[in-house]
């Protein structure tokens, strides 16, 4: 791992055109330090949502699990992925899955940085400073959200139109998985249980 | 072996002397709890402990036949309607029987009632009776003769087909008359001193859902007809504050707002919090028995602004304060001295709550513990203003329960005002108040840079100097490096 592969979502932060162009064709990505970036997300996000100063955090303390935040933001940059590159393989997208994968850890960088000094500052604001917060997190969120669609753009080659709609297919995409794998997961569990229930017959009548 | 023996048993009859005792403590038939911030229950010492059962035997007037209302007039006599044997029971403060009005002369000859089911009286001992199935208010004087009747109100806002069935009945101090009255939809009706009906206050709205309107959208002209119909919902009942403030409950199927405060205009001021419920539990169960929200059937106003629920669902009393604060909540459903089964009206004397159960027949009577009498004082001081008074109360209060958010936010606030804000802020913190918390914290901080300026200011100063003298040594280096050249 070289410090420049490092180094390069910073340059993305400011060049996202030049910089997403880079990551699919001159191979300046690292899945590796995309799934870091994912997983700094997800603990940021937790640690916000448990340490957000009083006046800021309405939260409720006992809903707070990080394990389980950190292996949500995980799942859902994963599945996010996955979706996204079974819809633009079949709309002509030139990304490959290790682009996409990357494209979506990179544009996360900005809530990372930004995350934990918010949640650090918040213990030093009253009711009425609490826009400062908001905003802050509120920007980085943008920041996000504009990355993540230039990114998918470059890598794609698409037109900005045909990335939106790509978007909504993805989210339908989404659907479509979670319910496949809800589906896959009762019928596991039908066969499990019908094991079960031949073992304890074996068991009880031999 | 015998001393042995004798040591033995002498110690399990301590073990059980002392399990007693510790089953004493929670003798009472129900559980006493209330909702945190985070809308979790936790349980809390009893507030009220039953302290008697009054059936129609007991007060020596035969059986009840389920009792629909119960009012505790200002003089302190208690008055129960005895709906099924048609009569009212007029009690003094001390439970002893005083009359029984079963009838009155109507134009000279005797008259009866017929199924009442609710009873008002004014300051000056006017009796008004809601006589139901004979579809009319009767109003009597203390002794008993006919002031006078409201039956039958005539106008346009009423249907032709309406029957006028009173089912509870108020007045205000100046003689206006306000009824809730059977299937009767657009609201409590209001009557002028003079028996003419005067309109309607407090309609509620109906609130369709966006999923619901495009359900409707979307089904046929059949299916729309066997739909439920978006009706609003009836009240069940009222009561009167003194300063002529009418409260009012109805079932509420979202469990959202059961009780409303209705100003003299007929609008709703009832404060509420924000996200907060007026409707009893937060939560229930969706199937088998005790199911659904809490039906709230009765009200009773309490002065101070604070303000008692009867629920008839689960048989739970819920108490909230004028700011919509849930202070405590108890009560339960059963056949023990102190449980319901159908309870239908609930009333208050100084400290005591006393409920009509009209399946059992009977009055039952609460008195306060020491932590529901800490509670009344506490809020009814916050009501007042008198913060200060209320602390004393609020650090007993926690004593028995280290859970109640109200305390805490009442004693961060006189702290606050004594200027320890730190302490302040601990106390805000732990009753949930960020309002307070943050003016708290905003003292806390200015105090804290006053007390360190001068560090600050040195401090801001050697960096300055720091970056000064470093700016200059930089610039005379160039400048050697450039006469060395």
């Amino acid at each position: 791992m070289n410090k420049d592969k490092i180094l390069f979502p910073f340059y993305i932060l400011s060049h996202p055109f030049d910089g997403f162009y880079e990551v699919r064709h001159r191979g300046r990505g690292s899945v590796a330090v995309a799934l870091v970036l994912v997983f700094l997300f997800g603990l940021s996000y937790s640690i916000a949502r448990g340490y957000a100063g009083f006046v800021v955090n309405d939260i409720n303390p006992r809903t707070v699990n990080s394990v389980l935040e950190v292996l949500g933001v995980m799942l859902a940059a994963i599945l996010f992925a996955v979706a996204n590159w079974s819809i633009t393989c079949l709309m002509e997208g030139e990304g490959r899955f290790k682009d996409i994968l990357t494209v979506t850890g990179y544009s996360m960088l900005p809530m990372v940085l930004t995350f934990i000094p918010a949640t650090i500052l918040s213990w030093f604001i009253a009711a009425d400073e609490e826009a400062i917060y908001h905003l802050i997190n509120d920007v980085s969120v943008v920041f996000f959200v504009v990355l993540l669609v230039i990114g998918i753009m470059t890598v794609h080659g698409y037109s900005f139109s045909k990335t939106l709609l790509t978007f909504v297919l993805t989210f339908v995409s989404i659907m479509i998985i979670i319910f496949i794998v809800l589906l896959l997961i009762y019928l596991v569990n039908q066969v499990y249980l019908f094991l079960e229930g031949v073992y304890t017959e074996l068991i009880l009548r031999v | 072996m015998k001393r042995k023996l004798l040591f033995i048993s002498v110690g399990i009859l301590m073990m059980t002397a002392l399990c007693i005792r510790s089953f004493a403590v929670s003798s009472v038939p129900y559980h006493t709890y209330n909702y945190d911030y985070w809308k979790s229950v936790y349980y809390t010492p009893a507030a009220y402990v039953p302290t008697g059962t009054y059936s129609g035997e007991d007060l020596g007037t035969g059986l009840f036949s389920s009792p629909q209302d119960i009012f505790v007039a200002d003089d302190g006599r208690i008055y129960v309607v005895d709906t099924g044997n048609n009569r009212i029971i007029v009690l003094d403060g001390d439970m002893r029987i005083e009359r029984i009005v079963d009838g009155f002369l109507n134009n000279g000859a005797p008259d009866s009632f017929k199924s009442p089911s609710g009873v008002y009286v004014t300051e000056n001992s006017e009796l008004y009776i809601a006589d139901t199935d004979n579809l009319r208010i009767v109003a009597l004087d203390e002794g008993g003769s006919l002031l006078k009747i409201i039956q039958d109100p005539k106008s346009e806002v009423l249907g032709d087909g309406f029957v006028f069935a009173p089912l509870k009945v108020v007045v205000d101090y100046a003689g206006r008359v306000y009824v809730v009255a059977k299937n009767m939809f657009q609201g409590i009706m209001a009557f002028d001193e003079n028996a003419n009906f005067t309109g309607f206050i407090g309609t509620i709205k109906v609130n369709i859902s966006v999923t619901e309107k495009i359900w409707r959208v979307l089904s046929t002209k059949v299916q729309r007809e066997r739909q439920i119909q978006f009706i609003p919902t009836e009240f069940t009942n009222v009561d009167m504050a003194p300063d002529g403030f009418v409260y009012a409950t109805n079932y509420d199927p979202k469990g959202e707002q059961s009780v409303r405060r209705l100003n003299p205009k007929g609008q709703d001021v009832i404060q509420k919090k924000h996200e907060g419920s007026l409707s009893g539990d937060l939560y229930w169960r969706l199937g088998r028995e005790y199911a659904g929200p809490s039906r709230i059937v009765d009200v009773a106003y309490r002065g101070n602004g604070i303000y008692t629920l009867l629920d008839t669902t689960r048989g739970r009393i819920f108490t909230y304060d004028h700011e919509g604060n849930l202070l405590y909540i108890f009560g339960g459903k059963g056949s023990q001295d102190g449980t319901f089964k159908n309870p239908t009206a609930i009333e208050v004397k100084d400290d005591k709550i006393m409920v009509l159960d009209a399946s059992r027949g009977k009055i039952m009577v609460f008195s306060e513990t020491q932590y529901g009498s800490l509670i009344n004082r506490a809020t009814a001081l916050r009501y007042d203003g008198d913060e200060a008074s209320a602390v004393a109360l609020w650090q007993q209060v926690l004593k028995l329960d280290s859970n109640f958010e109200l305390a805490y936010s009442g004693i961060g606030k006189s702290l606050l005002a004594a200027g320890e804000n730190k302490k302040a802020m601990e106390h805000f913190k732990l009753g949930m108040d960020r309002e307070y918390y943050s003016i708290a914290y905003k003292r806390y901080r200015d105090d804290l840079l006053k007390e360190n300026l001068e560090y600050l200011l040195s401090l801001a100063m050697i960096l300055f100097l720091a970056f000064w003298i470093g700016k200059a040594s930089r610039k005379s280096k160039q400048k050697e490096e450039l006469y060395v050249e």
